[in-house]
């Protein structure tokens, strides 16, 4: 990993620390063409490693899908139209030429076209996270900061109380349970399905409101634990805070300017990571409410070995984690000048 | 950790034992306190551990698999089954308690493996920058791109459903977020006037990893890793319902709850107990983990 | 999707904001479903149908929800499956009905006007009826079902039926024209000479007329065809029009509804087909097939008013909720398929003979129906059951459950290790940790290894197994997973001794060997006589029992439930599941207003 030299020398403080020397070119867009470059042969190395993963996974998807009672020939059949009569080379690089072509593949499954399918089911996943996202954080930064602002006292109490619970509880018995208090007890919203956008806002809002919410309220729970315990701990520690209060500025001031803008680092981080895992996630949540997104387009294709699907889903999962991260890497800089130019 | 309101300012800080007048009544009760909210989480965890890994050993219990199908789906109350009994005839409570071995100890190892790798990762990658910390981060990337579906189906299926691989499967998402959070706290701390008065002075980058770096950091690694247990437990759970994770009959809390939901409406309480047991342990983890950040870092 | 009126119903009482708390929302899902027995099964059979409005079914994506392969019978991998969806986009040439208790259940001619045996059974006639039109206009004649009948056997489909044709027969003259959209409906690797000899074995007699030429006698054929893909006939116009994939999507049959939208394995959502060749039917104007993942979002789902029908509910515990539910009306199948333990002879521990009888005295079914079904399965001694053809519930000599004798015989084998093998669905897992229980208590160690579909397949075709828990027969024993694929020799899925002088399944297939049991079961199905039939299969069962091939246990069929103000018959009236699944006979059911 790192020669010897690298840690044992001494540090110097102004050693460059990777984001750019003062200098040629700005930073940030040194960052970015170079993280957008280094994408690609990541991509790759993801792709190559699902195709492998998918390989290695035992039992023989012609026979899973041809049944019970199927012949041999029948069986024969059935992986020929799945082409996985071919070597396992010539299929990557089938489908890889493929790529670089533009045709996405088929689904080996059911032949419908992967572009089509994605355009189907992209959507619904889209809007499932992205919602879910925002209503986490909608949720979190404001209870952390009230939360934070007195520590111990009721609210702050009450917010660790509830928070924990949501923490504690699955997402998909927290699914279970909003369905039956809103959807069989209230009757007020849906219980399963997705409305398109095209038939209308309100309805479309409506049908996802319950899986947003078992997606959300978990998420929502850890980052505002997180936040409001980085926060406080930001405050009981940090010179500038005494600082600022001892220049007589207002404890909510201090708070947003100071604590939140340190603090905002840790979540920053965690909503990358947690962008990633989301996306993939959705699979239980959309199984549920029999929302038609990618995470079981993923699911049932990862079960049948279904190449061209997986490596799909795969591929856009993981292209919208990279750019996440990317845009938190970025949010560093932005968020800390010290980081942005190496000095301090 | 107790909280005192200071006249003036509103916002409260927790000042350290030696600010306060030792005679003034209000620092006992702070002191008594303080010990009651680290005491009883500390408590509670020891009586979990307790529970679930020497009740089983003195306890009178059926034994967790293996019961009789005549005994199917017995209502709590009933004779020698206080919590009654699952559709297979096994008694709730005894599988509660054996479960309960399995789900800590699946969160246990995770937990520990990630705070001590990725948290040492993380620290080195932050800390070192440069050409170590991109190629890190890179690595890291790629496990933190990849879908953790694919990786997880691939994993049990490919090894078979197992504890040890549950583990393996959980460690390699535990890792990587937690060398991201150590490396973001590097980064923060990095920049700080004591280590670059260390560095200032000579000390070699492992010294000031181990003495200035890692004991600032881990207060904010401690309190993740504990919010980590509850995930852990829950994501094992999450794991049973792709049919995957601690395989049936073995009871772990995960899978309990993956069963009972199956036919929730008419079994919600084989659902309720091991979500309880599951709120308890976590509400203990992460009170005990706030607790002793708080502790650490408060001065 | 659609939006859903108010269903009437019951209000639920709000709990407001503690019922969001997760003790509080558990305690009372429990509380809130006990009730009183639903008591208007009767009064349901009694009302007089209504047409008009619409009906939601709710399908487990695990089988009848899952139709990824597209709804072209030829193509589908899911026909077995799909039993719904094709009943309601088909209809079919048979059908399957029954009375309004579920007896009596006999196959009906449905788009076909009748069907007659040849003197030696070795063809049968199938007349269709005339005037049936293809929603697109165009007619279902003998050439369009001989179209449909030669994509079905040719175009790779599990769906179709294994039959042995007569393929010494000369192909006709045919329309060139035909042939040309024949083979271009076929894949391009497909057998042509095999087709050629398909197409000399189905004989089109006359514009309506039909006659298929078995290579043996085969009494079984019209039985088994609502189970197999040849039952459901397409229009040959529109799959020109539309090609493979979009006829795949939404195929143009002559059922009682036609697709409107189709989202694979998602939802399906169908209109009333305004040409149905029966008068006044279907009722429903509308129909939409709902895929959600499992028993109990589908209960849940049901609750909320957002489905009227769940289609094959096989949760025990769910089926007793709805049973006590009184919003909803629960119909219990009429169960046709008993659970089996398949014992492989070819093999230790199980080619010792006293090996199986330890296992047939150890084995206490009624008990496992007690406890996990509340007696509600049929208990067997064979391959059938109570609704199933040639009924036989015991059999002379038959090893009832004496765990003495298990204890005495593992004793003097001097100790028993079993591998128990099942797929992995709930209640077979529930089922096979019950019985290593119950084994345990006769000296009997045993492990279960429950596994996804595929991979049981793939252990069965290997031949590493000792054990499976499966189950075996249908309505007809002769259809689906039938007795001689759990019990002929030839067959990858059998435990059966090889016959005399093949060292493999391949071999004794290939040279045509036989064993006693074979020749049997042969005999059952070559016969046209009912009677003798039912003679043939009492033997079948005599010999699996004496040479303790495998105990067979209680046939549980899944339930169908309704919400108040559904009927219809497969839905509220039982019938037989032809193989696992009850068909439901969309044309006919209709909600009230």
């Amino acid at each position: 990993m790192t020669g010897a030299s690298v840690l044992d020398a001494p540090r110097r403080p102004d050693a460059d620390r990777g984001f750019g020397r003062s200098g040629a070119g700005s930073p940030f867009v040194r960052l970015l063409a170079r993280r957008l470059l280094m994408a690609i042969p990541l991509l790759l190395a993801v792709s190559v490693l699902v195709f492998l993963l998918l390989e290695l996974m035992p039992g023989d998807p012609a026979r899973n899908q041809a049944g019970m009672d199927a012949s041999e020939e029948q069986v024969e059949a059935v992986r020929r139209r799945m082409g996985l009569d071919k070597s396992p080379v010539e299929r990557y690089f089938g489908w890889l030429f493929g790529i670089f072509r533009g045709d996405l593949g088929r689904s080996s499954v059911s032949g419908q076209s992967v572009v089509d399918m994605l355009g189907d089911r992209a959507p619904v996943t889209l809007e499932l996270v992205t919602l879910a996202f925002a209503v986490s954080l909608l949720i979190a930064i404001p209870v952390a900061l009230m939360a934070a602002r007195r520590p111990g006292g009721i609210f702050d109490r009450t917010v660790m109380v509830v928070s924990m619970t949501m923490l504690a509880v699955p997402n998909y018995v927290l699914a279970m349970l909003l369905v039956l208090v809103f959807a069989i007890m209230l009757r007020m919203l849906p219980a399963i399905g997705f409305v398109p956008l095209e038939e209308g806002l309100l309805p479309n809002l409506r049908s996802v409101l319950l899986p947003v919410l078992a997606l959300a309220v978990p998420l929502a729970a850890f980052y505002t634990r997180f936040l409001r315990g980085d926060l406080v701990e930001q405050m009981n520690a940090a010179d500038y805070i005494d600082t600022a209060r001892a220049k007589g500025v207002g404890p909510w001031l201090v708070l947003w300017l100071h604590a939140f803008r340190n603090s905002s680092f840790g979540l920053l981080t965690i909503v990358g990571l947690n962008i990633g895992t989301l996306v993939g996630g959705t699979v239980i949540i959309e199984q549920i409410f029999a929302m038609p997104g990618m995470g079981m387009m993923m699911l049932e294709g990862a079960m049948s070995r279904d190449v061209a699907v997986v490596q799909m889903c795969v591929f856009v999962f993981a292209a919208v984690a990279i750019l996440a991260n990317l845009f938190v890497d970025l949010m560093y800089a932005v968020l800390d000048p010290r980081i942005r130019y190496g000095s301090h | 950790m107790a909280v005192t309101e200071a006249p003036a300012a509103a916002v409260v800080a927790v000042p350290a034992p030696d600010v306060l007048d030792p005679e003034r009544g209000s620092l006992r009760w702070a002191g008594i306190r303080r010990r009651l909210v680290l005491g009883i989480p500390l408590g509670f965890v020891a009586l979990l551990i307790l529970a679930c890994f020497v009740g089983p050993l003195v306890l009178p219990l059926h034994p967790p698999v293996g019961g009789d199908i005549l005994n199917s789906a017995l209502p709590p109350g009933s004779p020698s089954h206080p919590l009654g009994t699952d559709i297979n005839g096994n008694d709730v409570l005894s599988r509660l308690l054996h479960g309960g071995q399995s789900s800590l100890l699946v969160a246990i190892s995770v937990n520990l493996i990630g705070l001590v790798v990725g948290g040492g990762i993380g620290a080195l990658s932050g800390y070192a920058g440069g050409w170590v910390d991109n190629v890190i981060m890179r690595v890291l990337d790629v496990f933190i791109a990849f879908p953790s579906l694919v990786l997880t189906i691939a994993i049990a299926q490919a090894l078979g459903p197992s504890l040890p691989n549950t583990i393996l499967a959980l460690t390699a998402f535990s890792i990587p977020a937690v060398a991201r959070v150590a490396r973001s706290a590097t980064l923060r701390i990095k920049t700080m006037p004591f280590v670059q008065a260390a560095e200032l002075s000579g000390s070699p980058a492992w010294r000031i990893l181990l003495r200035h770096i890692a004991p600032n950091i881990t207060p904010q690694m401690l309190n993740f890793a504990m919010l980590g247990m509850g995930i852990v437990i829950v994501t094992e759970g999450a794991l049973s319902f792709l049919g995957l994770g601690i395989p049936a009959p073995n009871p772990s809390w995960g899978n309990m709850i993956y069963e009972g939901q199956q036919s929730m409406s008419a079994t919600p309480l084989l659902v309720l107990w091991p979500s309880l047991a599951l709120l308890a342990t976590v509400l203990s983890f992460n009170l005990l983990g706030e607790n002793i950040r708080d502790e650490m870092s408060g001065r | 999707m659609n939006s859903n009126p108010r269903r009437p119903g019951t209000r639920r009482r709000l709990y407001g904001a503690a019922a969001i708390t997760l003790t509080a929302g558990l305690v009372l899902s429990g509380c809130g479903s006990a009730g009183e027995p639903a008591e208007n099964a009767a009064d349901a059979a009694q009302a007089e149908p209504q047409a008009g409005g619409d009906l939601t079914v709710l399908m487990d994506a695990g089988f009848g929800g899952g139709w990824s392969t597209g709804l072209d019978p030829a193509t589908s991998n899911t026909v077995g499956a799909n039993l719904g969806q094709n009943a309601a986009i088909f209809g079919g040439l048979f059908t399957l009905e029954a009375d309004e208790e579920g007896k009596d259940a006999q196959i009906v001619p449905n788009q076909a006007e009748s069907f007659e045996y040849a003197e030696d059974g070795k063809s049968v006639t199938i007349k269709i009826r005339e005037g049936i039109t293809f929603t697109d206009g165009t007619p279902m004649d003998a050439q369009a079902v001989l179209w449909n009948w030669i994509r079905h056997l040719s175009a790779g489909s599990t769906g179709a039926p294994r039959i042995a044709l007569d393929m010494t027969r000369e192909a006709p003259e045919l329309d060139q024209q035909f042939l040309d959209d024949l083979y271009a409906s076929l894949p391009d690797d497909v057998d042509k000479k095999l087709v050629e000899q398909r197409l000399g074995a189905l004989e089109v007699v006359d514009d309506q007329t039909l006659t298929i030429h078995f290579a043996d006698p085969n009494g079984a054929f019209v039985n088994t065809m609502p189970s197999t893909n040849m039952n459901l006939i397409g229009s040959p116009t529109a799959y020109k029009e539309l090609g493979a994939e979009e006829f795949s999507r939404t195929p143009v049959a002559a059922g009682p509804f036609k697709v409107v939208q189709n989202s694979l394995s998602e939802k399906l959502t169908l209109e009333k087909n305004e040409d149905y060749f029966k008068e006044g039917l279907p009722y429903l104007d509308d129909l939409t097939f709902q895929s959600v993942a499992g028993d109990q979002v589908a209960y849940q789902t049901l609750q909320a008013g957002q489905g009227d029908a769940i289609e094959g509910l096989s949760a025990v515990a769910l089926i007793t909720q709805a049973q006590n539910n009184p919003d909803l009306t629960t119909t219990l199948g009429a169960p046709t398929s008993p659970y089996v333990i398949q014992l492989n002879t070819r093999q230790e521990p199980f080619d010792d003979k006293r090996a199986r009888e330890a296992i047939y005295y150890a084995t206490d079914f009624e008990a496992i129906n007690e406890g996990l079904f509340q007696g509600q399965g049929d208990m067997s001694q064979s391959f059938t059951a109570s609704g199933g053809l040639f009924h036989q519930p015991e059999v002379e000599g038959y090893r009832t459950h004496d765990p003495e004798k298990a204890r005495q015989i593992v004793e003097e084998l001097g100790g028993l290790t079993v591998n128990l093998g099942t797929t992995d669905i709930v209640t077979a897992r529930s089922v096979t940790t019950a019985l290593q229980t119950q084994w345990a208590e006769a000296g009997i160690d045993v492990e279960i290894e429950a596994q996804p579909l595929g991979d049981v397949i793939t252990k069965f075709t290997s031949g590493e197994w000792e054990s499976m828990l499966q189950t075996a027969g249908a309505w007809e024993p002769a259809a689906g997973i039938g007795v001689s694929v759990r019990f002929g020799s030839s067959s990858p899925f059998s435990g059966t001794p090889l016959p005399d002088g093949a060292a493999n399944a391949t071999e004794a297939f290939n040279q045509g060997l036989t064993t006693e049991l074979d020749d049997v079961l042969a005999e059952a199905v070559g016969t046209v006589d009912e009677q003798e039939r039912g003679q043939y299969y009492q033997e079948a069962a005599k010999l699996i029992s004496d040479e303790a091939y495998g105990p067979f246990g209680f046939a549980f069929s899944p339930a169908q439930v309704v919400r108040e103000g559904v009927h219809g018959p497969g839905l509220t009236t039982p019938i037989p599941a032809l193989t696992v699944n009850s068909t439901v006979l969309y044309d006919r059911v209709w909600v009230e207003q």
